[in-house]
């Protein structure tokens, strides 16, 4: 017998477990704590009704392997838990145009380390937007299309690096992402907001003052009638007044008469 | 007696002042409305859209009324000044009608003012903008006046939807059945443009980012000028109202006091 070390009883499950542990790391799948999140909310359009906007990973992947492939995993949240990361983008199960009826997850926005250089330029705007394109939404040769979104979700993501077709890094899976739902146009109540009040005094005042003239106008003309109203205040026009001089001539012949 | 008389010129006096006063705020009632009826600003389509287009109808009327004013306000000063009983009679009989057909107009003005709430506004510009869809002629045209209006104002104003952008989203649309959402959030006239008409920065535009779209909404410049003619119409002409009573009850009672 070469050696007679004694064994231990639990040693034959533990060879495979250990193996298996060195295969995973051997895959090298580095989870990275950085969970994806939107952008600013100060954002118009951080989230709508088929597309919404991440911020990019900047400082979150490590600078080795520099040529590996960064993308982007947008999936249902039922395919988190059975998430394969080794089956590589552009295939079927991972084409935009099939998801999500017959594939749970897609892959896109790929792109190098280059395109998210550390540190990141204060004032810069570092956003992804996904969804923004619509060529290829039907276009079966570009499975990694940035289409816009099916319906409003809710969406998982997360980042992944591939190096070749080996997955090297991935982040955490980010929250749940719903979309916005349009209300329908017909929601909108189209009924006034009633009077307001400047309205209603308006209408009173003037309702009110129509009256008191139209019962003057009334008593006016029922005074027509009686012309004799009132004999000490009422006042004439001024009329015409013409004088005669009344010339009594025999005043100047009683003289002549007397001598 | 002659205290009487001091009396009567008295009266004689104020009537044909409040007469004179009454024949300028009618040149200026005419004046008015038909600045308002001249829509400076490009707001009647919106309103004929809505089918609440009676502020306009009132800024008519006060067109009409504030002639027959100054002509009637004529007629009252010779007849206080020769107190012929029969000229007065006729000045305030026509005064009374012309009053009528103003107080309608105010009245008019400030109710239909009370239609005008965002909402009305909202749907409407939901349903029209953008509608290639039509079901007639009529609809069509006033369709495109409608669209016209919209762009003229999102471009002045530097404004977008009637509350903001987010109305594009919330709502279903006209515009959001023949435009995508990921390529058109919002109406391109929404996007700060530069002066040859094309989005300054288009990626930033349909992002949102603060400088490159409007977020206002646009609601204030159409309800600012909308409040302007209907209160202007409104209380300008109840205001000539007052005035025209005080003037027409005193003319009542002068009436009443001469001799035949």
């Amino acid at each position: 017998r070469p050696h007679s070390c004694p064994r231990h009883p639990g040693a034959r499950t533990m060879l495979p477990l250990l193996l298996l542990l060195l295969l995973a790391t051997a895959h090298g799948l580095n989870t990275i704590q950085y969970t994806p999140t939107l952008a600013s909310s100060s954002l118009g359009g951080l989230i709508t009704a088929s597309t919404f906007t991440l911020e990019q990973p900047r400082c979150v992947f490590p600078e080795d392997p520099s040529n590996a492939v960064i993308w982007l995993v947008v999936a249902v949240p039922e395919a988190v838990p059975t998430f394969n990361d080794s089956v590589e983008p552009g295939s079927p199960e991972r084409a935009f145009q099939r998801f999500p009826s017959s594939a749970p997850a897609y892959m896109t926005l790929n792109t190098t380390l280059l395109n998210y250089p550390c540190p990141k330029r204060p004032g810069d705007i570092t956003v992804l937007r996904v969804g923004s394109e619509t060529r290829c939404t039907k276009d079966d040769s570009r499975p990694t299309c940035n289409g816009p979104l099916p319906g409003p979700g809710p969406y998982r993501v997360k980042f992944i690096s591939l190096n070749g077709s080996v997955p090297v890094a991935q982040t955490f899976w980010s929250e749940p992402i719903t979309l916005r739902t349009a209300k329908p146009l017909g929601d909108i109540p189209a009924t006034g907001s009633g009077h307001s009040a400047s309205m209603i005094a308006l209408t009173s005042i003037l309702s009110i003052l129509f009256a008191i003239l139209l019962a003057g106008l009334v008593a006016m003309l029922a005074f027509w009638g009686s012309d004799t109203y009132g004999g000490s205040s009422t006042f004439s026009k001024p009329e015409a007044v013409t004088v005669r001089r009344y010339n009594t001539h025999h005043v100047y012949d009683q003289p002549a008469a007397r001598l | 007696m002659a205290k009487s008389d001091d009396g009567i010129r008295i009266l004689q006096g104020l009537l044909v002042f409040g007469n004179v006063v009454i024949g300028m705020c009618g040149i200026a009632l005419t004046a008015e409305c038909i600045f308002f009826v001249s829509d400076p600003h490009g707001l009647y389509p919106l309103l004929e859209a809505t089918e609440n287009d009676d502020i306009y109808a009132a800024a008519w009327i006060g067109i009409f009324v504030g002639f027959a004013l100054f002509a009637l306000s004529i007629l009252g000063i010779i007849g206080v000044i020769k107190s012929n009983r029969t000229l007065l009679l006729v000045y305030i009989i026509l005064m009374l009608i012309t009053y009528a057909f103003e107080m309608a107009s105010c009245i008019t003005a400030a109710t239909h003012r009370d239609f005008l709430t965002p909402n009305l506004f909202l749907k409407q510009m939901l349903e029209r903008y953008q509608n290639s869809e039509t079901e007639n002629n009529n609809d069509n045209l006033m369709a495109e006046r409608v669209m016209e209006t919209w762009n003229k104002l999102m471009l002045q104003n530097q404004c977008c939807g009637v509350q903001g952008p987010s109305d594009w989203q919330e709502y279903t649309s006209a515009f959001r059945s023949t435009h995508s959402d990921a390529d058109f959030p919002w109406p391109r006239n929404c996007c700060v443009l530069d002066a040859r008409g094309s989005p300054v920065n288009l990626d930033g535009c349909k992002l949102g980012v603060q400088g490159y779209y409007n977020s206002n909404g646009c609601y204030d410049a159409i309800s600012g000028p909308m409040n302007t003619y209907a209160w202007g119409v409104a209380w300008f002409g109840f205001a000539i109202l007052c005035w025209t009573f005080c003037v027409l009850l005193g003319t009542m009672f002068y009436w009443s006091r001469i001799e035949y």
